[in-house]
């Protein structure tokens, strides 16, 4: 009887349909290769400026809620924030030049220099959430293993920084869809190991830039949730792009400042 | 037999039976002694402190009673509840009410609302500051400032190229290094300062962004707060006292900072630093003696640069050849003689200290922010958002009497008005705006736990942009400049006592004329609340404290507990001493009982020996506790520095005093527990029959 069912098991194993074979391990070339696209199709060559909406939810406290626009100059690294609602938050805004990060407050007229950590508008975001993605150039990659997310496949990677380079995370493990290539999950983990947050890429919109006389991709939606306070999460949604040129004076402390004077 | 020989008897016979047994009553009254003089010395410090502990703690920020939300989530504890996290305490959404109802209350001197907030406030590096003070004399065309901070700029950039070249030899990230090297041969050079005439704002964006950063890192400072009606407060919290600068005028916002905070937390780092030592070399301590000063003073001479960089050129030159006087053998410049200076030890520490003082303290900014100033808090709202105020400091005040403790140095003072305004309220103007850049977005919400499937479930992942075109002018029907100017003014309108009243406030202190009715007074006050129908609670100021009121229950608790036991220890020897005394002079009761004495006259008689021993052993022990705690009174028992221990003490000595409450308190309960163990020996003794007595004999 035994020997009739171990039989049969054999059978129907040879019978069934075979598993698609898992995806072999990712070479390191091929790793960085994926980071470089990640980061080259998110580049535009000249100016971009984006209007975004940050929405802040914690437990027990009024959702948060900005309009903001995002304006990027990749080519000199430049970034700057502007806050335009409500109406209390109006005028306050971000200034990145190099490595240096400067907030600003219209209604106190100073500016003050803050952290690569800094939380942008009190909300879960960071400065590297609107800026140009830089992986390839600050982490190393290794491989963790292929996995589902929905329906969706992905390689999952791990990136170490690398020596020196000025990241909020020292350790980084992403998602990247097999299908597109672009980055579907990241969670980012502390020098401790502790992880931090976990943010979701659902959306991705793409636009012809003149500038690059290629396609630039950028996320219309990211999803993050704090995982040391659980239960927050802020959404950064971007509704519209512009890839026009802007002025040339504009990433500096005296036209932020002009903004709201 | 008369009463009065009757007692003659007795008091001869009782005190011969004392002097018989001697062990027994050294023994038993040595206990007694003991008990007493725990009793009296125990209460006497008790009542010192809680009455030094009630002061502190009314006079400082709580009043004789609290008034807060009654739907509180939290109970208030104005000195912290020891739990991680802010409680939440509530809202009193509009405090004219509640002040007029408490304000009718017979024994109520005055209602003043308050709300205590958490903010930060930044302290630039030096650079950053150098950097931001070149900006505004560009900006104002300001030349000879200009000329004066580039001559800073270059003395810093100096410096900062011995210090790099110094990390080259050391450091193996070479290609960091190479860069700092060539930012600051860009400074040095004069092509540098001619492109700051021709480009200022890029010019002073390189400083910012390439040179600042190459120094050490700023300081957020941490400022608790304590938002208040402050003409009622300075009037009211009788020890308050302004020991700089000046109270904020009526109508006006402003900031009054503890004398606690702006020492330890707004001073020069290298003031604060020698200022601690100094501090422990008083009491005593040596830096050769201490690890800890022995750190500090090592790590003094690292932070010229805190000095270096704040002087300016002319400065630098008058120090430079005043320090060269002081300290000859010392070679090269400025920085070399400010890094030796600071080299201090045993043998030169009190020179160096007033030597500080006289020649550097002048020249630099030796506050972060002093009477006059404004400084910006940065909180975040009660909504969430993070909120900037520039606020002015008018002064800095201290509590007389607690001016060494850092709990009773813990709030700073802010107008009502600022604290409303970092307290940001969610207005339903606000929530209006609010709901209405939300319906524009459409952002739905999802949870975090099936996040992967409602994000991943399907659909295309990449969708074209159709707007490339078209772009957006962001700028269109808004008026940043506009609704900043309306917040700026707003921020700038004095105010009058209804609009301090007519708004939110979190909790509130009453005084009371007569802080001795302060049960009868809260159950009025609680009363009247109920009568205008409002939903707040009053608590007294020892349970609104928090753990530091509750401190003095658990203390005594305690000490009640350690009497109980010494007590019970007591009762049972003098029980069973009574009872082998007993024993031994049943011949003597027999035959006591044989002549005619009764039951009665033998109770009486063996409690009346107790009594006696009681009395006198308690007398004794009583007066020696007052004799202690007099002489404590006079020389006060020391706080020892512990920063709770000065603010129980209500300063850094408690003097605590003793009175016929506390002795008559111990002798009492010494006298009554001495009784009750004796009451069952004496009992053994009237039930001796003479013929036991007389066989005994036999």
């Amino acid at each position: 009887m035994f020997r009739t069912l171990a039989a049969l098991a054999v059978v129907t194993a040879a019978l069934l349909p075979a598993p698609p074979p898992a995806r072999a391990e990712m070479t390191q070339d091929a790793m960085v290769r994926a980071l470089k696209t990640i980061d080259d199709r998110q580049s535009n060559s000249g100016d971009y400026k984006a209007l975004s909406f940050i929405e802040q939810k914690e437990k027990g406290k009024t959702d948060l809620l900005y309009e903001a626009v995002v304006y990027r100059r990749d080519e000199d690294d430049k970034l700057m924030i502007l806050f335009l609602k409500p109406k209390s938050e109006a005028g306050k805004g971000y200034l990145r030049i190099d490595k240096s990060l400067f907030m600003y407050d219209p209604t106190t007229g100073k500016w003050e220099r803050r952290t690569e950590r800094e939380r942008i508008g009190g909300t879960n975001s960071q400065r590297a959430d609107f800026d140009e993605s830089r992986l390839a150039e600050e982490y190393t990659p290794s491989w963790v293993e292929e996995s589902k997310l929905g329906t969706m496949t992905a390689d999952h990677l791990k990136l170490t920084a690398k020596p020196g380079a000025d990241v909020a995370f020292p350790v980084l493990e992403i998602w990247v869809d097999q299908a597109t290539g672009n980055m579907l999950k990241a969670q980012e983990y502390a020098l401790s190991g502790r992880l931090m947050r976990t943010a979701y890429y659902p959306k991705w919109s793409k636009m012809f830039s003149s500038s690059k006389g290629a396609d630039i991709y950028f996320p219309k939606e990211i999803r993050i949730f704090d995982e040391v306070e659980k239960g927050n999460q802020t959404t950064i949604v971007i509704q519209d792009v512009d890839l026009s040129s802007l002025q040339a004076n504009m990433f500096t402390k005296a036209w932020l400042e002009s903004k709201s004077r | 037999m008369g009463g009065v020989a009757q007692l003659r008897l007795m008091v001869v016979l009782g005190l011969r039976s004392l002097w018989t047994h001697k062990v027994k009553t050294l023994t038993v009254g040595s206990l007694l002694f003991f008990g007493t003089f725990l009793v009296v010395v125990g209460t006497a410090l008790l009542d010192s402190i809680e009455s030094s502990m009630a002061r502190s703690i009314t006079a400082s920020l709580a009043g004789h009673i609290q008034l807060y939300d009654a739907d509180a989530k939290d109970p208030l504890a104005l000195f912290g509840s020891g739990f991680m996290g802010s409680d939440d305490i509530g809202e009193i959404p509009d405090f004219a009410p509640v002040k007029a109802a408490v304000s009718a209350v017979p024994n109520v001197a005055a209602v003043v609302p308050m709300g205590i907030g958490m903010a930060t406030i930044s302290t630039p590096v030096e650079l950053d500051q150098v950097f931001l003070s070149l900006r505004e004399a560009v900006r104002d065309k300001d030349q000879a400032r200009i000329d004066a901070l580039a001559k800073r700029t270059r003395a810093i950039a100096t410096d900062l190229v011995t210090e790099y070249a110094n990390r080259a030899k050391i450091s193996t990230d070479t290609e960091r290094i190479a860069k700092a090297q060539a930012d600051l041969a860009r400074v040095l050079s004069d092509a540098f300062w001619k492109e700051l005439e021709d480009s200022p704002e890029l010019s002073i964006q390189f400083l910012d962004s390439h040179i600042a950063p190459l120094a050490s890192d700023g300081r957020l400072v941490y400022l608790r707060y304590l938002g208040t009606d402050l003409d009622a407060f300075t009037r009211d919290f009788d020890r308050f006292q302004i020991v700089e600068g000046e109270e904020v005028p009526s109508g006006h916002r402003g900031m009054l900072l503890s004398k606690t905070f702006y020492e330890k937390q707004l001073k020069h780092a290298v003031a604060r630093s020698l200022d601690r030592i100094r501090d422990k070399r008083v009491q005593g301590t040596t830096i050769a003696g201490d690890a800890l000063l022995r750190t500090i003073a090592r790590e003094l001479p690292k932070q010229y640069q805190r000095i270096t960089y704040q002087l300016d050129p002319a400065d630098a030159g008058t120090l430079e050849g005043q320090l060269r006087e002081l300290l000859p053998q010392v070679e090269g410049g400025l920085p070399e003689l400010v890094q030796a200076f600071l080299a201090v030890d045993d043998a030169n520490f009190d020179a160096r200290y007033a030597a500080f003082y006289e020649l550097i303290a002048p020249h630099i900014k030796l506050y972060e922010a002093r009477p006059g100033d404004v400084i910006t808090l940065r909180a975040f709202t009660k909504g969430g958002y993070l909120k900037s105020v520039n606020v002015r400091v008018f002064g800095v005040f201290r509590f007389s009497g607690l001016e060494t403790s850092d709990m009773a140095g813990a709030q700073n003072l802010v107008d009502m008005m600022t604290f409303r305004e970092l307290y940001g309220q969610m207005t339903p103007d606000k929530r209006a705006e609010l709901a209405d850049i939300k319906a524009k977005v459409g952002i739905e919400d999802i949870d975090r736990a099936s996040a992967e499937d409602a994000l991943f479930g399907g659909g295309a992942l990449v969708e074209e942009h159709q707007d490339d075109e078209a772009g957006f002018d962001e700028f269109r029907g808004v008026d940043l400049a506009g609704q900043v100017e309306r917040l700026r003014e707003e921020a700038a309108a004095p105010f009058d006592q209804t609009a301090v009243d007519n708004g939110l406030a979190l909790n509130a202190a009453v005084l009371l004329k007569d802080p001795e009715r302060l049960d009868e007074s809260l159950a009025a006050i609680r009363e009247a609340l109920d009568a205008a129908h409002l939903r707040v609670q009053a608590t007294d100021w020892q349970s609104a404290s928090g753990m530091v009121g509750q401190f003095i229950t658990v203390v005594r608790l305690v000490l009640y507990i350690a009497i109980f036991i010494i007590f019970l220890v007591a009762l049972v020897i003098i029980n069973n001493s009574m009872i082998i005394a007993t024993m031994e002079r049943v011949a003597e009761i027999g035959t006591m009982r044989a002549i005619g004495a009764r039951r009665r006259f033998v109770l009486v008689m063996f409690l009346f020996e107790t009594g006696v021993l009681a009395l006198l052993s308690g007398g004794l022990g009583g007066a020696a506790g007052i004799a202690l705690i007099t002489a404590l009174g006079h020389s006060g028992i020391s706080a020892g520095g512990v920063d709770i221990m000065v603010f129980l003490f209500s300063g850094p000595f408690l003097y605590p005093s003793a009175g016929i409450d506390q002795l008559l308190l111990g002798v009492t309960a010494i006298i009554v527990a001495s009784l009750a163990s004796t009451l069952y020996p004496a009992l053994i003794a009237t039930r001796i029959q003479p013929v036991v007595a007389m066989q005994q004999k036999e």
